[in-house]
C-alpha cells in the first residue's frame, strides 16, 4: 500500500518536472565530516555525573578512560597500556600509556588518575561511581605512569568500573567541571545548546592515525521517525536509536547499513514494601503471566527477543538454557501461584510507566492486558519521566515497567538492577527483600576464579527466579544506521551497545 | 435560511455524538482487546478499518475515541461555561472586587500560552481524563467570563433591566430571569466554540502524550501511535486523522451557523437586505425640449429567500436641464431604490426587470458597466443621505474629493488636490486647505455633506441626484445645504433629482414633484399645482403632516405596507380615510389635466 | 500616554502573577531536578550524589526562601541559569526566540499573502464558485489539526517524494537556501490555521465593508471596481483584520509547540518542553515569562496600532 502510493507520487512528481527540486532538498555528504543524528540532548558534559548515554558517548570521545572495550566487548587498555591484579598484595595495577597527553598538552600522569578517583569518591561528589570509588582503600602512585589501587575488600570487577563512560580521567588542574580537560581524540569545538554539538579532532592526539574523521557534527533529532527520515533524506549520515519500526526498511535499503545487537531490556519492577507484591509468590505470578512475544512484536516491531529469566546474555558463560526460561509464559501456573498466595479472586493494583518513551508505554500496555488475564487488574499510570523517576525512588507505585541496560556484560553489571539492598532507585524494585540474590551477587564480585564465578551466578539466577527482584520482559535490539559510505563503525555487544558511540573515532566517511 | 444552515452540521455533530453515546451498545469489538498476531492488518473480517499496532480494532477505537474526546470536550466546556458565566455575571453586576477578581483572573489565564498551561497542569496532576477536563475548563474560562461580563454590562444599562431593578427585584432573580436569557445566545455560541476547540486541544495533548491515558482509545493517541508506523500502515494514520478533521469541521460549521443565527436574533447587526426601500414617481416627458433624464416604466425586483419582491413598480418621470424634480414619499415607498437603479448602484440582489432610463438619449439601463462607470461621478453625480457613513472614515476628505476628479480626468495628484481645495471652497467650507486634510469624523454633519456635494460636482455633472441630502442633518444646516444645491443648479444649469420625505423641502426647491407610495407613483405634477390642489388622498395626508405655524403635524395613521404584502387594490386604501369598497380594485395612473394621479375617486374628492 | 503607562503597569503585575504561579506550580509538581538529571538514560542515581547536587543547586532550602531569591533576581532582570548545565537562561531565550518569531512571521506571511487576496476575491464575488470552494478549503484547513497536517506533510513530501527535508534547522548565515527550505514546511503548518482564520475574518470584513455607504459613494464617483475594492473596501476591512492578526500571532508564540515538535524546529518550544521534563525551574520560568510578556506587549501594540490605523479612534 505504502509503496504503491509512494510510486504514484513519484510518477506524479516526474510528470510535473519537479524532481530537480528533490536534489535541492538533500544536503551532500563531505568526507571529513560525519553528520550524526542524536536521539537525546546530553544535559551536560560534566565528566563523572551520570546524565545518560548521549553525554556518555561525547565524554568517551572527548576523554579517555583507563580501560575500554574491543569489538567483542572484551576489556582492553585505553589510557592504561596494561592492567591487572598484583597477586602478591591483591592491588589492581594500571600502567599508563606514556604518550598520553591532555588537550592542553599536559602529560597524563598517575597523579591525574589519583586526583580523578579522589574527586569521584569525594564527600561532595555527585559522581555515578562515587560509591564504588569509596571502596578503594588506598591509591599508590609509585611513578608517573603507574597507579596501584588497594581495595577495602576483594573485588573482581574493578577494571570494569574504569571502563564506564562516567569514569574519564580528567586533568588535575581542571576547576570548572563543565569544561573538564580531557585527553580523548576529540574536543568540543562548538555547540548550540539543545540543537547541535560539533566535535573536532584534536591535532595532538596521542594515538597515531586516530581519529579517522576530522569533524563530527551531532544534531539533535529527538523524534525517532524524524531521525530516520533525516537519514533517509540525506540530512545526516548516521543515526543512533534506529526506531524498531524502521529497522527492516533500513536493512532493505541498499543505501544504508544497520548495526544492531540485543542490548538493553525491559522489565517489571515491584514495590516490595506493601502487599501484594511483598509476596514472592505474587511476583512469580506476574512473571509467568506475561506473554513476551507480544511485547517484542508491539513495542519493538519484532526487533527484540523474549526475556523469560534473568537478563543474562545468551552465549555468555553465565547463561543457562533452562534458567533462561525460568519465568516462562504460563498463565495457569500464574493463576495457581496467585491462589496459593491467597489472591484467588485476583488483585486490583496500578502499573506505573512513562509516556516519554513509547517502548515503556507499549510494553506496559501489553503487560497490562496479560496481567488482567490472570486476574491482576492493573490501572495504567502514564506519567512524564521526572514523575516516573520521583515516584520510583519514593516507592509511590505498585508495579512499574522500566527499560534499562546492565552496566557491563559481566553479570556483576546486573547488580544495579537486581540488588534491591542498594539505595532506592527508579530502576530497581523498591524496598524488596531478595537476600539470597544480593548475597550471591556480592560473592560473585569477590570471586576471582572464573569457573567458580560461573557457578555463583547460576545460583544467583536460581535465587532471583524465586525471589523475583525483577521480571524480565524482553531484550530490545539497539541499532545504529548509517550511509554505506560510512565505514569502520562497529556496535559493541550486549549491555555495552549503548557505549558503542566511542567507536565513532574509528569511523570514516566516504 | 438560518435553520437550514444548522441542519447539515447539526446532523453531523448529532450523528457523531450519537455514535459516541451508543458505543457501548453497538456490536463493536472490545476497543482495548489486543490481538498482536494481527497487528497493523489493513483489513480483517469484522475489522473493516483494520487493526492498530496492538492488533486492536481501529473502527471500534475510533468510535470509542469519539466518546473520550467528546466527553472531555463537553465536560470541560460545561464547567468553563458554568464557572465562567457565573464569574462574568457577578463581575458585570456587582463590579468592584468581583469585577477585578474575575477579569484579572481571565487576563492571567489568557497570557499563558495554552499548550504551556496544559503542560504545567498535566505534569502537576498527571495525565488523565480528569486532568484534561480541568486544563481545558481553565483554558476556556476567560472566554465565558468576558462574553458574559460584556453582555451583562450592556444589559445593565437597558431599560427593562433598569425597570426591574427599580421595582426592587432581588439581584439573583434579576440575574437569572432577566439578564441570563439575554446573554444565552452569545454564551451558547461560546459554548459551541469551546467544545470544538476542546476536541482539537484534547487530541493535540493526547498526541503529545499528555492527554488520555492508554489503553483508553483517543484520536490523538491513535495518531501518535500510527505516526510511528506510518510507513507500514498509512491507512491506520488516515482514519483517526479523518475522524478528527471531520468532527472538527462539523463542529466549526455548527458554530458558524449558530453564531449567525444568534447574531440575527440579537439584532446586533442591521438587517442586510433592506427589502423595502423607497420609491420615486416620475413625470411624463410632456413638453418640448428633450428631457435630460427620462425614466419610463422602471421596475425593480429583489430576490429574497421568501420569493421576489418588487420595491419599485412601473415608475416614470423626466427631468430637464436646469430643473429640479422632487420625489417624495415616506420611508419604504421606493424613492431611493429608484435613484440607485438609475445610477446603476443597486445591490446584487436587486435587479431592474423592466423600463428604460434615458440620459441624454442613451438608455442607462442598457449601457455596459464600464460606460456607466464613466458616467457615474462624471455626467451624473449623486449625493447621499448620511454623509458620515457615505464618506470613507479612513481617508482624508480632500483625498476623497481628489479621487473623484482623478477617476474621470487625467490630472496629476497635486493638481487634483489643488482642485479639491477649490471645490471645498466653492461648497462653502471655510479654511478649505486645512479641512481637506481632515478625516470625516473631524467635521460637522453639515460640512461633511458639503464635502459630499463637492465630490459630486467635481466633474461638472449635468444631472445631480440628491437622495435625502438633508435628512441626517440639523434643521439649522438643512437650509444651507438646500441653498447650496439651488445655487449650484443655477450656476451650472444641471438638472437635479431631489429625493426627500419632506414636502417643505419640495416647496422651497423643486419645479416638479413625484409622489410615491408603496413602490408606485401616486401623483405627479408641478409643485405649484400639487401643493395648491393635491388630488391623491396620500398627497393630501402628506401635506397635512407638514407642520404649519404652531400646529402639530397630523401624522398619517398606519404604516407603509411591507413589499411582500402589498394590498391587492389601492395600496393606500388601508390607511385612507376616503377608502370605499371600490378601492379594493387595482388602480391605474390616470391623466388629470396636466397631472397624473392613481386614485379611482380623485374626481369625487376634488 | 497615561493609558499606555497604565497598560504597562497592569502587564507587569500580570507577568509577576504568572511568574509566581509557574514557580509555585513547578515546585509542587512531583519530580526533582537533581534526581532527574542523574537518572537520565535510565541509570539509577546514587542518593548521596542526588542529595549533594540538590544542595549545590540550592534546592534543599525552604521554598519561600527560593521564591524570595527568585523574585529578587527577577526584579534585577536576571533570569538565572539552567539547573542542568548552568547555561544562562537569557542567552538560551535570545538564541531561540528569534527562530520562533521567524517561524511565526514566515507563517503569517504565507497565510496573509494567500488568505487576504482569496478572501477579498471571495467576498467581492460572494456566493460564487470560488467563494464556496475557498470557504470550504478554509473550513477544512481550520479543522485539520496542525500535527495531523505536519505528519502528513512529512510523510508525503519528505519520506515518499523526498522533495523536502524532513525537518531541522540551518542558520541563515550558514546556508540561506537551505535555511529557507527547512523553514518552508513548518511555516506552512503554522500558516495553515492562521490562513483559515484570516480568510474567514477578512472575508467577513470585506463583505461588511462592501455593504457600507461609502462604498456606494465610491462607486457613485465612478471609480473603477478595482480601485473601489482596493481603496475603499480592502483598506477599511484591513483595520480589524490587522489587529486580530496581531493577536493571533501573539497566541502563536506559545502555540508553535506542536509544529516545532513535529518538524524539529529548534525554537523556544523545544527547550521549554525539555525544561519542564527535567524540572529545570529557571529555564521554564524564564521562557514562560518571555512568552507571556511578549504576548502582553503584542496586545498592547495591537491596541495602539488600531488607533493608528483607524483615524476615528482618538489618539489620546
Amino acid at each position: 500500500m505504502s509503496m504503491l502510493t509512494r510510486r504514484a507520487a513519484m510518477i506524479g512528481a516526474t510528470a510535473f518536472g519537479v524532481l530537480p527540486v528533490a536534489r535541492l532538498a538533500q544536503a551532500q555528504p563531505r568526507p571529513d565530516l560525519l553528520r550524526f543524528g542524536l536521539s537525546v540532548w546530553p544535559p551536560n558534559l560534566q565528566p563523572w555525573q551520570s546524565v545518560g548515554q548521549a553525554a556518555g558517548m561525547i565524554k568517551m570521545l572527548i576523554g579517555r578512560r583507563l580501560v575500554g572495550f574491543d569489538e567483542k566487548g572484551e576489556l582492553r587498555g585505553e589510557l592504561a597500556r596494561d592492567f591487572g591484579r598484583d597477586a602478591s598484595d591483591g592491588a589492581w595495577v594500571f600502567r599508563l600509556d606514556p604518550r598520553a597527553v591532555f588537550h592542553n598538552g599536559e602529560k597524563v600522569t598517575s597523579e591525574d588518575v589519583k586526583w580523578t578517583i579522589e574527586q569521584v569518591a569525594g564527600e561532595r561528589s555527585t559522581a555515578y561511581y562515587r560509591a564504588q570509588m569509596q571502596r578503594i582503600d588506598r591509591i599508590e602512585t609509585p611513578d608517573a605512569h603507574t597507579v596501584r589501587l588497594h581495595m577495602k575488600e576483594p573485588t573482581a570487577t574493578v577494571p570494569l568500573w574504569f571502563a564506564n563512560y562516567n569514569m574519564p580521567i580528567v586533568w588535575r588542574g581542571t576547576r570548572n567541571m563543565n569544561e573538564a580537560m580531557g585527553c580523548g581524540p576529540y574536543r568540543l569545538a562548538a555547540q548550540e545548546r539543545g540543537s547541535w554539538i560539533e566535535l573536532q579532532a584534536v591535532p595532538n592526539y596521542w594515538v597515531p592515525g586516530q581519529p579517522r574523521t576530522k569533524t563530527i557534527r551531532m544534531t539533535l533529532v529527538a523524534d525517532e521517525s524524524l531521525r530516520l527520515a533525516a537519514l533517509q533524506s540525506g540530512d545526516v549520515d548516521f543515526i543512533e536509536f534506529v526506531p524498531w519500526t524502521g529497522m527492516a526498511a533500513v536493512e532493505a535499503d541498499p543505501r544504508f547499513k544497520l548495526e544492531s545487537t540485543m542490548g538493553p531490556f525491559m522489565d517489571i519492577l515491584f514495590n516490595g514494601t506493601r502487599p501484594p507484591f511483598d509476596n514472592p509468590l505474587v511476583r512469580r505470578a506476574v512473571a509467568h503471566a506475561v506473554k513476551r512475544e507480544d511485547i517484542v512484536r508491539v513495542a519493538f516491531s519484532g526487533r527484540g527477543k523474549v526475556l523469560e529469566g534473568m537478563p543474562i546474555v545468551e552465549g555468555t558463560p553465565w547463561w543457562d538454557a533452562e534458567l533462561s526460561r525460568g519465568h516462562n509464559y504460563d498463565p495457569e501456573r500464574s493463576k495457581a501461584l496467585l491462589a496459593q498466595a491467597g489472591h484467588a479472586n485476583g488483585i486490583n493494583t496500578t502499573l506505573l510507566t512513562t509516556g516519554a518513551f513509547a517502548m515503556h508505554k507499549d510494553s506496559a500496555e501489553v503487560a497490562q492486558q496479560y496481567l488482567a488475564a490472570v486476574g491482576i487488574r492493573a490501572e495504567l499510570r502514564v506519567v512524564d519521566w521526572s514523575t516516573r523517576v520521583s515516584q520510583g525512588i519514593r516507592g509511590q507505585y505498585d508495579l512499574a515497567v522500566h527499560g534499562v541496560s546492565a552496566d557491563f556484560n559481566d553479570p556483576d553489571g546486573l547488580t544495579v538492577v537486581l540488588d534491591t539492598s542498594l539505595s532506592a532507585a527508579h530502576g530497581r524494585s523498591f524496598g524488596l527483600s531478595a537476600p539470597r540474590t544480593t548475597e550471591l551477587l556480592n560473592k560473585g564480585r569477590q570471586e576471582f576464579d572464573h569457573a567458580r564465578r560461573v557457578e555463583i551466578y547460576k545460583d544467583m539466577q536460581r535465587a532471583a527466579l524465586e525471589e523475583v527482584p525483577v521480571v524480565g520482559l524482553a531484550w530490545r535490539e539497539q541499532g545504529y544506521a548509517f550511509d554505506r559510505r560510512v565505514s569502520g563503525f562497529r556496535i559493541l555487544p550486549g549491555a555495552l551497545s549503548l557505549s558503542s558511540g566511542v567507536n565513532l573515532e574509528f569511523t570514516s566517511v566516504g | 435560511m438560518q435553520v437550514k444552515r444548522l441542519i447539515l452540521p447539526g446532523a453531523m455533530v448529532a450523528f457523531i455524538v450519537l455514535l459516541a453515546l451508543l458505543a457501548p451498545v453497538l456490536p463493536l469489538p472490545d476497543p482495548v482487546r489486543q490481538d498482536v498476531a494481527n497487528r497493523l492488518a489493513a483489513w480483517l473480517p469484522g475489522s473493516p478499518l483494520g487493526r492498530d499496532e496492538f492488533g486492536r480494532d481501529i473502527l471500534s477505537r475510533i468510535i470509542w475515541g469519539a466518546r473520550a474526546s467528546l466527553a472531555v470536550a463537553f465536560a470541560s466546556a460545561a464547567i468553563a461555561c458554568l464557572v465562567g458565566t457565573t464569574l462574568g455575571l457577578l463581575a458585570g453586576w456587582f463590579r468592584g472586587l468581583a469585577e477585578f477578581f474575575a477579569v484579572r483572573t481571565a487576563d492571567v489565564v489568557l497570557c499563558f500560552p495554552p499548550i504551556l498551561l496544559a503542560l504545567l497542569v498535566v505534569t502537576l496532576l498527571g495525565p488523565g481524563t480528569a486532568t484534561l477536563i480541568l486544563v481545558l475548563s481553565i483554558l476556556y474560562l476567560p472566554g465565558f467570563v468576558r462574553v458574559t461580563y460584556a453582555e451583562v454590562l450592556s444589559a445593565r444599562g437597558q431599560d427593562y433591566v433598569e425597570a426591574v431593578r427599580a421595582l426592587g427585584a432581588p439581584t439573583p432573580r434579576i440575574l437569572s430571569r432577566t439578564v441570563l436569557p439575554n446573554i444565552a445566545g452569545p454564551v451558547l455560541v461560546q459554548f459551541s466554540l469551546a467544545v470544538a476547540a476542546a476536541v482539537v486541544v484534547e487530541s493535540g495533548l493526547s498526541f503529545l502524550g499528555l492527554g488520555v491515558v492508554p489503553p483508553t482509545p483517543s484520536w490523538g493517541l491513535m495518531i501518535r501511535g500510527a505516526r510511528a508506523t506510518m510507513e507500514q500502515a498509512p491507512t491506520y494514520l488516515l482514519y483517526p486523522c479523518l475522524a478528527l478533521t471531520v468532527t472538527i469541521l462539523a463542529m466549526n460549521m455548527l458554530c458558524d451557523a449558530l453564531r449567525d443565527a444568534v447574531d440575527r436574533k440579537g439584532g446586533t447587526r442591521a438587517p442586510k437586505l433592506r427589502a423595502v426601500d423607497r420609491i420615486l414617481p416620475g413625470l411624463f416627458p410632456t413638453r418640448e425640449p428633450a428631457p435630460l433624464l427620462e425614466v419610463q416604466g422602471l421596475t425593480v425586483d429583489i430576490a429574497t429567500p421568501g420569493g421576489a419582491i418588487r420595491p419599485v413598480e412601473d415608475v416614470s418621470f423626466a427631468v430637464r436641464a436646469g430643473e429640479t424634480l422632487a420625489i417624495v414619499g415616506e420611508s419604504g415607498s421606493g424613492k431611493s431604490i429608484t435613484a440607485t437603479a438609475v445610477m446603476g448602484l443597486l445591490p446584487p440582489v436587486a435587479q431592474v426587470t423592466a423600463g428604460v432610463a434615458r440620459f441624454e438619449g442613451r438608455d442607462l439601463l442598457d449601457l455596459p458597466e464600464e460606460e456607466r462607470r464613466r458616467l457615474r461621478g462624471g455626467a451624473i453625480a449623486m449625493v447621499f443621505q448620511d454623509p458620515m457613513s457615505s464618506l470613507n472614515p479612513v481617508h482624508r476628505v480632500g483625498d476623497q474629493v481628489a479621487e473623484a476628479i482623478r477617476a474621470h480626468r487625467d490630472v496629476s495628484a497635486a493638481a487634483a488636490s489643488q482642485e479639491a481645495v477649490e471645490l471645498l471652497k466653492r461648497v462653502g467650507i471655510a479654511d478649505p486647505e486645512r479641512r481637506a486634510r481632515a478625516y470625516p469624523h473631524e467635521l460637522s454633519g453639515g460640512m461633511r455633506q458639503r464635502v459630499m456635494i463637492a465630490m459630486a460636482i467635481a466633474n461638472r455633472p449635468r444631472l445631480l441626484i440628491a437622495d435625502e441630502p438633508t435628512t441626517a442633518l440639523d434643521v439649522t444646516v438643512q437650509a444651507g445645504i438646500l441653498d447650496l444645491l439651488a445655487q449650484l443648479r443655477r450656476e451650472t444649469g444641471m438638472g437635479v433629482v431631489l429625493i426627500t420625505h419632506s414636502l417643505g423641502v419640495v416647496a422651497e426647491t423643486a419645479d416638479e414633484v413625484v409622489v410615491m407610495y408603496a413602490a408606485q407613483v401616486v401623483e405627479r405634477g408641478t409643485v405649484a399645482e400639487v401643493f395648491a390642489r393635491p388630488l391623491h388622498p396620500y398627497t393630501r395626508a402628506l401635506l397635512a403632516a407638514v407642520p404649519e405655524g404652531d400646529a402639530e403635524p397630523e401624522g398619517i395613521p398606519g404604516v407603509v405596507p411591507r413589499p411582500d404584502a402589498w394590498p391587492p387594490g389601492c395600496r393606500f386604501a388601508p390607511r385612507c380615510s376616503f377608502a370605499t369598497p371600490i378601492c379594493e380594485r387595482p388602480q391605474v395612473l390616470e391623466q388629470a389635466g396636466e397631472r397624473l394621479v392613481r386614485c379611482i375617486r380623485w374626481k369625487d374628492l376634488a | 500616554m497615561l493609558y499606555v503607562a497604565k497598560r504597562i503597569a497592569i502587564s507587569l503585575v500580570l507577568v509577576w502573577v504568572v511568574a509566581t504561579v509557574v514557580f509555585l506550580a513547578l515546585h509542587m509538581v512531583p519530580g526533582d531536578p537533581a534526581e532527574v538529571l542523574l537518572s537520565t538514560g535510565g541509570t539509577s542515581p546514587d542518593p548521596y550524589a542526588v542529595a549533594e547536587l540538590r544542595e549545590r543547586l540550592g534546592l534543599d532550602r525552604p521554598i519561600m526562601v527560593q521564591y524570595g531569591e527568585f523574585i529578587a533576581r527577577l526584579a534585577r532582570g536576571d533570569l538565572g541559569t539552567s539547573l542542568v548545565d548552568d547555561y544562562p537562561v537569557a542567552e538560551e531565550i535570545l538564541l531561540r526566540l528569534p527562530r520562533t518569531l521567524e517561524l511565526i512571521l514566515a507563517g503569517t506571511l504565507i497565510a496573509v499573502s494567500i488568505a487576504l487576496p482569496a478572501a477579498t476575491y471571495a467576498a467581492v464575488h460572494a456566493g460564487g464558485a470560488f467563494d464556496r470552494a475557498a470557504s470550504a478549503v478554509a473550513a477544512i484547513l481550520q479543522a485539520l489539526p496542525v500535527f495531523v497536517l505536519g505528519t502528513l506533510l512529512i510523510l508525503v513530501l519528505a519520506q515518499w517524494l523526498r522533495w523536502m527535508p524532513a525537518g531541522g534547522y540551518v542558520p541563515f548565515a550558514q546556508d540561506p537556501g537551505r535555511h529557507l527550505l527547512l523553514l518552508l514546511l513548518p511555516a506552512v503548518a503554522v500558516a495553515k490555521g492562521l490562513a483559515a482564520t484570516v480568510f474567514r475574518m477578512a472575508r467577513a470584513a470585506v463583505l461588511e465593508q462592501l455593504s457600507r455607504d461609502h462604498v456606494r459613494t465610491a462607486r457613485a464617483k465612478g471609480l473603477t471596481p478595482r480601485r473601489v475594492v482596493r481603496r475603499h473596501v480592502v483598506r477599511n476591512a484591513m483595520i480589524p483584520v490587522t489587529t486580530v492578526l496581531g493577536l493571533q500571532m501573539g497566541t502563536l508564540l506559545g502555540g508553535t509547540v506542536l509544529v516545532e515538535f513535529v518538524f524539529n524546529w529548534p525554537g523556544l518550544s523545544t527547550p521549554l518542553l525539555r525544561a519542564v521534563e527535567t524540572r529545570d525551574y529557571p529555564m521554564v520560568v524564564g521562557i514562560v515569562l518571555t512568552v507571556s510578556g511578549l504576548f502582553l506587549l503584542i496586545n498592547l501594540a495591537m491596541d495602539l496600532l488600531y488607533a493608528v490605523l483607524d483615524p476615528r479612534i482618538a489618539r489620546s
